[in-house]
């Protein structure tokens, strides 16, 4: 019950982190998402020690190793699509996804993969 | 009344298959039963066969979106606890995070317009290599469709975990670094637990790339969409 208590108190605080986050976005008109912000604001919080990791931890772990249960609602919602999918557009932009993704992960891995070799090296 | 009841068997349900699936995917680690793909597949199944409308659906569903939003401000804890690693790569991390978002954004950009689509599809298929709350808020913005934008984020998941040894072989990526950073930026969660279970550190360089990418795909998105369409 205590358990259940605190992790509603740190979801709750994330929460409140996600709202200043969306309120900045608001405020300065930025094109980042207020999540993106929340995240952000959090991590300076953490690494200035303003908050501990300890009052947040237990409900932020909780929701990172359930990170996946979140988001299926909003991916069942391709039920509405699928007409548009199975077609011959359905198929192209199934192609474009899948190669832009592979190109995505060749060059991102070829880059980071290049320059931590020639570190390395440097080291030696 | 009615409303409520249909709401919180949306939600029993959802959590329940999801809850089921999870010991599944441990057993048999393939890509499709990954529980995101799987659950979802199960629901739509369900909601196909006793012809339930998606909004139906999200009477409950809604209570599960409202956590995206903490669930992105969390992604601040692995990059907290990863930063000493991630400071000593810092130049070849976050330079092939970035090579990786300005392909991902403007390949997807480049083709969709190519073969004609419209806008609002455009919009939805940019920001697909980032985690699905990131992306959802970035289609969100850009004025795209939230649903298809977590479409195309799935296809990126799956198709770049079943991808990717062929990907290694192609681009020679040997090191946890390249196939971590690889994995991470084209495929986000579903990547990134691909990685875990090779190492511990591919899996933690993996979750780095993923949380930097989505933040760099939040910038540079709607700039590159002024730009080029």
């Amino acid at each position: 019950m205590v358990r259940l208590f605190r992790i509603i108190t740190h979801i709750f605080f994330l929460y409140v982190l996600l709202l200043v986050g969306n309120f900045l976005q608001e405020a300065f008109q930025l094109f980042i998402p207020g999540s993106v912000i929340g995240m952000l604001l959090l991590f300076a919080l953490l690494k200035l020690g303003i908050v501990k990791l300890r009052w947040i931890e237990e409900g932020t772990s909780l929701l990172l190793k359930h990170l996946t249960l979140f988001f299926i609602p909003v991916t069942v919602g391709f039920i509405e699509y699928f007409d548009a999918v199975f077609s011959v557009r359905g198929v192209l932009l199934l192609s474009i996804t899948i190669i832009s993704t592979a190109l995505v992960m060749g060059g991102s891995g070829a880059v980071s993969e290049y320059l931590a070799r020639r570190k390395e090296v440097q080291h030696d | 009344m009615t409303e409520i009841i249909f709401g919180i068997i949306a939600i029993i349900i959802t959590v329940g298959v999801y809850a089921a699936m999870v010991p599944i995917h441990k057993k048999i680690n393939t890509p499709f039963t990954q529980p995101i793909i799987a659950v979802s597949v199960i629901i739509i199944i369900l909601l196909l066969v006793f012809n339930i409308p998606y909004e139906t659906y999200q009477l409950g569903g809604a209570w599960i979106d409202f956590l995206m939003g903490p669930a992105v401000v969390a992604l601040a804890l692995p990059l907290y606890n990863h930063f000493e690693r991630l400071k000593k790569l810092a130049v070849p991390i976050l330079s092939g995070v970035t090579a990786g978002s300005f392909i991902g954004v403007s390949t997807g950009l480049l083709f969709t317009k190519l073969f004609g689509f419209e806008r609002e599809l455009i919009l939805s298929i940019v920001p697909k290599s980032v985690t699905t709350p990131v992306a959802v808020s970035i289609a969100e913005s850009l004025e795209g469709s939230m649903s298809l934008a977590a479409v195309f984020v799935v296809i990126a998941g799956v198709s770049g975990v079943l991808m990717s040894p062929l990907i290694f072989k192609l681009f020679k990526l040997s090191s946890p670094i390249g196939r971590g950073i690889g994995l991470g930026s084209a495929s986000h969660a579903m990547g990134t637990a691909n990685s875990m279970g090779r190492s511990e550190l591919e899996g933690s360089i993996s979750t780095i790339a993923m949380v930097i990418s989505a933040v760099i795909v939040s910038v540079i998105a709607p700039i590159l969409v002024i730009i080029m369409l």
